[in-house]
């Protein structure tokens, strides 16, 4: 059984990049299974999405604990505590991570347990979808590419299944197509081994005690608590107040959806960059054109 | 086109049930949003926008309406489909209630998800449990497709003149609702063939005829022959559920049993589950095999009418039970343990022991470890109270959790 497990943001395409994968699987005469996790989230958010492709039944369900094979669509994501994408990878797990980093240099600045594959998604977005936002067909691609067990036209017909059932047609499913035929070219399958069946050992089950009810109920006294969650790598995009045409009008800050514009002492509409989700409808309100969008993972690529 | 396409497709448990909706050529769907249940609805609103499915579907204003307006559509004598989830199926009780005792044949697909408070959107099964006793037929699926065909299915019992009795399957919400994976999808003659265009077999609503079938009754004893009539009905939809099983077999190829037993020829342990977490009870079955346990699993498909003589062959001359059941009765516990011990109740052969297990509640995964620490628990000295499936790693992330939700 060969067990992926995909990490990416809301708006990324990540449960599509699983679908992909797993049809592709499925045409390649495969059981598949292919299942995204999410639920209140949103664009931006960490989103995880897994496939499973086995020549026998699949007995398994939900979400994978010990990945074979780690897809990474943002490399924002190795940082971020709560989506915490290497949780239950060990030395055997390959991973795939989307960056213009040298896979040493993402290796040490993020302790990975393994050298990882890289290779620059975002880039071949933009080149072939004149967009620098992940899609779904890169990362399917480049899953698909490592796993050495589908071949390149089973891919194709993937990519077009999957893509024409959300209405992809004509030039920008072929464009997508072209996506997926450069990253399969560029990578290599690497050699994913079934893992060895680990007895079952008995969980540290608790004997459950009463407790008194404000500690046993869903309480939250803490008020104001939101705060702790730093929600500023859900960023796409990153807005960019140019100070020198700013006429300080107050509409980015009264528009805000997520109160993180607040104005400083001297009547200048400071950004929270810690909270800002990259909505960018302060971009979109200012009158001035004052407010720039620019790309938060990859700098060197041009503002939009 | 490979050829592997042209049979299977990869489908999710909603788009499974939406399949079989279509294929049993429903006219009618009374429709409320809910997650995460929703994708079934958005496909069918696909499928008649493009006349794919010829009929309406209407979009309520709760699901108190809704299931007010299937069984309304279902007493004129057309083939209605609905679904729910949770908080939904909650806000439509009174109407199941008061359209299953009109006797109207339809099918209803609940996703489950567990329930308030703390409200979450992960799944359990407290919300079909609360349906219980309210008169419906139950079927419960545990792959993507068994809720296909079980909701075709669904449509022949409870159109059977014997039934008459609406038909609720439910699926898993996200585990099943949201995962892929290749399903089988039946050739629209044969699927006709299977299940002709609807025959009311009792009287049903038409212009210029009036007729009413809510009667109020006084004095009880009316009231209790037609509650009596139900209970008959519904029992009596086993034995239909086991003809309509055969022949779908024999049309299809693929055989439905109200209980399905996995590994339980020498089983000396067993596990009781339902839904799709059965697929987890299978794998640990087979693993506690491979290190020299002989352990089974009882699968529950049909919830009601109780297939209680079919659990008791099940489960007699099997030492140890364990009843794993993903809701929760507070002051009582699983709520599938008591009908399953009552069901042995009598038998010369039965467990001697019989555990109930509360797990996989609010959408808390049952690891194939957890297994075996039922099996341990298993041999302990009795105890009047449920084996809970919380352990020292959920305990932690409790507490860190209640450290930033606390002052």
């Amino acid at each position: 059984m060969l067990r992926i497990r995909l990490h990416g943001r809301g708006g990324q395409g990540i449960k599509t990049a699983s679908q992909i994968l797993g049809t592709a699987a499925f045409l390649s005469g495969y059981q598949a299974q292919d299942f995204p996790l999410y639920g209140a989230e949103r664009r931006g958010a960490p989103i995880i999405a897994f496939s499973r492709i086995n020549s026998d039944p699949i007995l398994e369900r939900g979400p994978i604990l010990l990945p074979d094979l780690l897809l990474i669509a943002d490399e924002t994501l190795l940082e971020d505590a709560q989506a915490a994408p290497l949780c239950g990878s060990d030395s055997e797990t390959v991973v795939f991570v989307n960056s213009a980093k040298t896979p040493e240099n993402l290796k040490e600045k993020f302790s990975l347990p393994s050298l990882p594959v890289t290779c620059k998604l975002t880039e071949l977005c933009l080149k072939h979808l004149k967009n620098g936002m992940l899609r779904s067909t890169a990362l399917a691609a480049a899953g698909v590419r490592l796993t050495g067990l589908i071949p390149f036209e089973n891919l194709m017909e993937s990519v077009e299944i999957e893509l024409e059932a959300m209405g992809i047609t004509g030039q920008p499913l072929k464009n997508n197509l072209e996506l997926a035929q450069e990253i399969f070219e560029k990578l290599n399958p690497r050699t994913i081994k079934d893992r060895e069946e680990r007895p079952l050992s008995p969980t540290k089950l608790m004997i459950m005690e009463q407790r008194d009810v404000k500690d046993a109920a869903p309480f939250i006294t803490a008020t104001g608590n939101m705060a702790q969650r730093k929600t500023g790598n859900w960023r796409i995009h990153r807005p960019e107040i140019d100070y020198g045409e700013c006429n300080h009008c107050m509409i980015c800050y009264a528009r805000c959806p997520e109160g993180v514009i607040t104005m400083d002492t001297e009547g200048k509409p400071v950004i929270d960059y810690d909270h800002c989700k990259g909505c960018m409808i302060c971009a979109q309100e200012c009158p001035k054109h004052s407010i720039k969008t620019l790309w938060e993972m990859d700098h060197e690529l041009e503002p939009q | 086109m490979n050829s592997n396409l042209n049979k299977k497709r990869m489908l999710t448990g909603n788009k499974a049930a939406a399949w079989g909706a279509r294929l049993a050529g429903i006219e009618y769907v009374p429709a409320f949003p809910i997650t995460p249940q929703t994708e079934i609805v958005e496909t069918l609103s696909q499928w008649f926008a493009d006349d794919t499915l010829r009929g309406k579907l209407t979009n309520m204003d709760s699901e108190h309406s809704m299931f007010m307006a299937a069984g309304a559509a279902a007493a004129t004598g057309v083939r209605v489909f609905t679904a729910s989830s949770s908080q939904g199926i909650l806000h439509g009780l009174e109407s199941i209630y008061t359209v299953a005792g009109w006797r109207v044949p339809f099918v209803m697909v609940n996703v489950s998800r567990a329930l308030a408070t703390p409200i979450t959107l992960e799944p359990d099964h407290n919300d079909v449990m609360a349906t219980r006793d309210c008169g419906l037929i139950q079927l419960h699926a545990e792959t993507c497709q068994e809720v296909l065909d079980f909701v075709l299915m669904g449509y022949k019992i409870a159109e059977h003149p014997l039934v008459s009795i609406p038909v609720l399957v439910n699926l898993d919400g996200f585990v099943l609702s949201f995962s892929r994976e290749p399903v089988v999808i039946p050739d629209k003659k044969a699927a006709l063939e299977f299940l002709p265009p609807i025959k009311p077999a009792q009287p049903v609503f038409r212009a210029s005829k009036p007729m009413a079938r809510a009667s109020a009754v006084f004095g009880g004893g009316t009231y209790t022959y037609f509650r009596i009539q139900q209970d008959l009905a519904v029992r009596q939809a086993e034995t239909v559920f086991n003809e309509t099983a055969q022949e779908f077999a024999e049309r299809f190829g693929r055989t439905y049993k109200p209980i399905e037993q996995f590994q339980m020829n020498d089983a000396e342990i067993a596990f009781v589950m339902s839904n799709s977490f059965a697929t987890k009870g299978k794998s640990a079955v087979l693993k506690l095999r491979r290190q020299g346990i002989k352990a089974g699993l009882v699968k529950l498909c049909m919830f009601r009418p109780f297939p209680r003589k079919a659990m008791a062959q099940a489960l007699s001359g099997c030492q140890k039970v364990a009843v794993i059941d993903q809701n929760l009765a507070p002051g009582m516990g699983g709520i599938t343990y008591p009908e399953i011990v009552t069901a042995l109740y009598g038998q010369k052969n039965r467990p001697g022991k019989i555990l109930s297990v509360i797990g996989g509640l609010g959408g808390k995964d049952i690891r194939e470890d957890d297994f075996l620490s039922i099996v341990e628990k298993l041999s302990d000295t009795e105890s009047n109270m449920p084996l809970y499936l919380f352990d020292e790693g959920d305990w932690n992330q409790f507490q860190q959790l209640q450290k930033i939700a606390l002052v």
